[in-house]
């Protein structure tokens, strides 16, 4: 398995966000989360990589745990991409996607920018490489910090709701290249709404409720066909355009 | 007749000039340096080396300049010889390290939190994040208020006067007992050549400003 | 320590005779920098184009130059077109004039940050520019400027010890003399040095509760 996470509870103060999480990812795989707002999806998420870090349980990522000694080198191959973008705002765009193989995979300049140009290029963003974060649209931004996740050579990418901070004429340029990436077999894990995404990308769906696990599956199964009342009664509400 | 007193004069007042131009360099530079390190360890050190650090600010903070450069010329040269020169630049520059923390603090405060979480995301450091992203917006945004920490430690320069430092305003008053007289004029012409430093100061920095300002994050005008 | 406080005690009675001094001198330049600066920062804002030009070179000049220049300028350089002040005299005079361009500078900013609305409801009321101007607007300034206007109570405080210099009896000229006599110069600036940081703390604990007690919701 290229990921294992194994039975994760968070806390903030008395508040207990995550009750009990456990999962795993092979190699290749994408997977979607969904569920209510406040249910510890993003908590799930930064708990994967230690941003925060996890109360009790274990992550492991290709057979290896992640402790506060390894953090930084299982970070280099567990990439974010952040709701808001995160972009450096100091850096221009290709200098967003080369400060990672720079400072922290040993490349010289040269290869570095030659690198962020390839992935600028693989994202559709080749013309904007000069721009700063600034001078983007949103989903320009959110691109780039793909291509600066996709720079450090990932073995898994984490997406927090990669979309939710775009108007929605600009959700679908982000989208597009996240179907890209799964199809071309990079591993993912990402918390969307997306359904569009889900149906068409996502090997398994994750459905979370109340910071537990509900039901899990193949998002044809899930979605057509879900076993519990709870994801029926969230499905329904987001595909007539409710509020989850 | 003033006026050739002045032309004749006028190699001391340069000389005076270039030794408080030369005081304010050595103590903003020791205050920069020493006021970095301050304010990185109150916005991301332990909480025992903020609080020594506040502290600092607080005493360096609280006491008049003037009463620095006397506890450093004839207090601290008690136990560690020390020139006079040197003694104003460790009162004043310990200063303005307090002075210049607060400025530093306050923009790495305003760079948003996620920048920090992003580096972080990526696998740097702690040192790295704050090095390589936190810091160079920091500094960018420091050097408005930063301006004004410099027009202020140049004036500061005048009273390292009281402890004998042969600079500017001592240059005068020397030129106004050897040539007995000609104090409004002599004392005129001090006058406009610490406001013509300041503006010229102020100026470069104004443009060092805008040079490096980022798009979507220029100066907002009233400079 | 304990030695250094035994120093203390012993000449904390002489160096506290200065006390009155050093606060008569903060006050009489804060009163004289508030009225001045109210009238610079009404030219600034309001006035025609050369009481504009006077009062913009005023301001310029005094935050521009060293106040030890201007105290020297004041105290050793009018003797010669016949104005003459004793040392505490031209440091109140040095001191006001000074702190006088930083709060006109202040205040101007606060009255530029009150809504334009506020002066066009007080002309619609009837008002006339000044009155106006003195009931609705300041007001409002005076309460905005407050922290500024604290701080820069503050540093003054700390600035009247430049007066020692033109030979002024206040706290720290008292404890140099001490220095003299007794040659333990550090114990006695660090006598002095105490002294400021609880002046200038009590005072600052004092301003803010004064900004707490004129506090207006919504401002």
């Amino acid at each position: 398995m290229l990921l294992r996470v194994e039975n994760i509870h968070k806390s903030y103060g008395a508040v207990e966000i995550l009750k009990g999480v456990s999962f795993e990812m092979a190699p290749g795989q994408s997977k979607v989360i969904m569920g209510p707002s406040g249910t510890g999806k993003s908590t799930l998420l930064r708990c994967v990589n230690h941003l925060s870090p996890p109360d009790q349980g274990r992550i492991f990522v290709e057979g290896e745990e992640l402790t506060a000694k390894n953090l930084n080198t299982m970070r280099q191959k567990v990439a974010f991409v952040f709701q808001d973008f995160n972009l450096f705002t100091h850096l221009r765009t290709v200098e967003n996607v080369a400060i990672g193989p720079r400072k922290l995979r040993g490349f010289s300049k040269s290869a570095a920018l030659d690198l962020a140009y390839k992935e600028l290029d693989r994202v559709g963003l080749s013309d904007r490489a000069d721009a700063y974060p600034a001078e983007l649209s949103g989903g320009q931004q959110q691109r780039a910090s793909i291509a600066r996740a996709l720079a450090m050579e990932p073995k898994l990418i984490l997406f927090d709701e990669p979309t939710s901070a775009l108007d929605p004429e600009l959700t679908g340029e982000v989208v597009s290249v996240m179907n890209k990436l799964a199809s071309e077999g990079m591993t993912m894990l990402v918390v969307s709404h997306e359904i569009g995404f889900a149906r068409k990308a996502a090997d398994e769906v994750i459905f979370m409720e109340g910071g537990k696990i509900i039901e899990q599956g193949p998002p044809s199964q899930l979605f057509e066909a879900p076993q519990q009342d709870r994801t029926r009664a969230f499905l329904n509400v987001i595909e007539h355009g409710g509020d989850a | 007749m003033i006026f050739e007193t002045l032309i004749s004069q006028m190699p001391y007042l340069a000389h005076g000039l270039a030794v408080a131009i030369g005081l304010l360099v050595c103590l903003l530079s020791l205050g920069l340096v020493l006021g970095l390190i301050l304010a990185i360890l109150e916005v991301y050190g332990h909480w025992s080396l903020r609080l020594a650090c506040v502290a600092f600010e607080r005493v360096f903070r609280g006491i008049p300049a003037i009463v620095l450069l006397l506890l450093f010329y004839y207090g601290v040269t008690d136990y560690i010889d020390m020139g006079s020169f040197t003694a104003a630049v460790l009162a004043l520059g310990l200063r303005s390290a307090a002075y210049q923390s607060q400025i530093f603090r306050g923009a790495f405060l305003s760079v948003p939190i996620g920048q920090m979480m992003a580096a972080r995301a990526m696998g740097m450091n702690k040192l790295q994040a704050i090095r390589d992203i936190v810091l160079p917006q920091a500094l960018r945004m420091s050097i408005g208020p930063w301006t004004n920490e410099f027009s202020s430690e140049l004036k500061a320069t005048s009273l390292a006067y009281v402890i004998g430092v042969v600079e500017l305003t001592r240059q005068a008053k020397y030129i106004i007992s050897n040539t007995q007289g000609n104090i409004l004029i002599v004392f005129g012409v001090v006058a406009l050549m610490y406001f013509v430093v300041n503006r010229a100061g102020n100026w470069a920095l104004y443009r060092l400003e805008n040079r490096l300002a980022l798009p979507g994050f220029e100066h907002r005008g009233d400079a | 320590m304990s030695a250094w406080l035994d120093f203390a005690m012993e000449h904390l009675p002489y160096v506290l005779e200065g006390l009155p001094t050093t606060l008569g001198l903060w006050i009489s330049a804060m009163a004289i920098g508030a009225v001045l600066g109210l009238a610079l920062a009404w030219a600034r804002i309001y006035g025609n184009r050369p009481i504009y030009a006077i009062a913009t070179v005023y301001v310029e000049i005094f935050r521009g130059t060293p106040m030890l220049v201007q105290m020297l300028f004041i105290y050793l350089g009018l003797p010669e077109i016949g104005i003459t002040f004793d040392p505490l005299t031209a440091a109140i005079i040095a001191i006001g004039l000074n702190t006088a361009a930083y709060q006109a500078e202040y205040l101007r900013g606060a009255v530029r940050s009150v809504p334009a609305g506020q002066m066009t409801a007080a002309r619609a009321l009837g008002m006339g520019k000044f009155q106006a101007f003195t009931t609705i607007i300041l007001p409002q300034a005076l309460r905005r400027v407050i922290p500024q206007w604290s701080n820069e109570a503050i540093l003054e405080l700390k600035y009247t010890s430049i007066a020692y210099a033109i030979g002024v009896t206040e706290i720290t000229a008292r404890a140099e003399k001490i220095g003299y006599e007794t040659f333990q110069f550090f114990e006695v600036f660090l006598l002095i040095a105490a002294i400021y940081v609880v002046m200038t703390s009590v005072v600052a604990q004092l301003l803010q509760l004064l900004e707490k007690k004129v506090a207006v919701p919504g401002l």
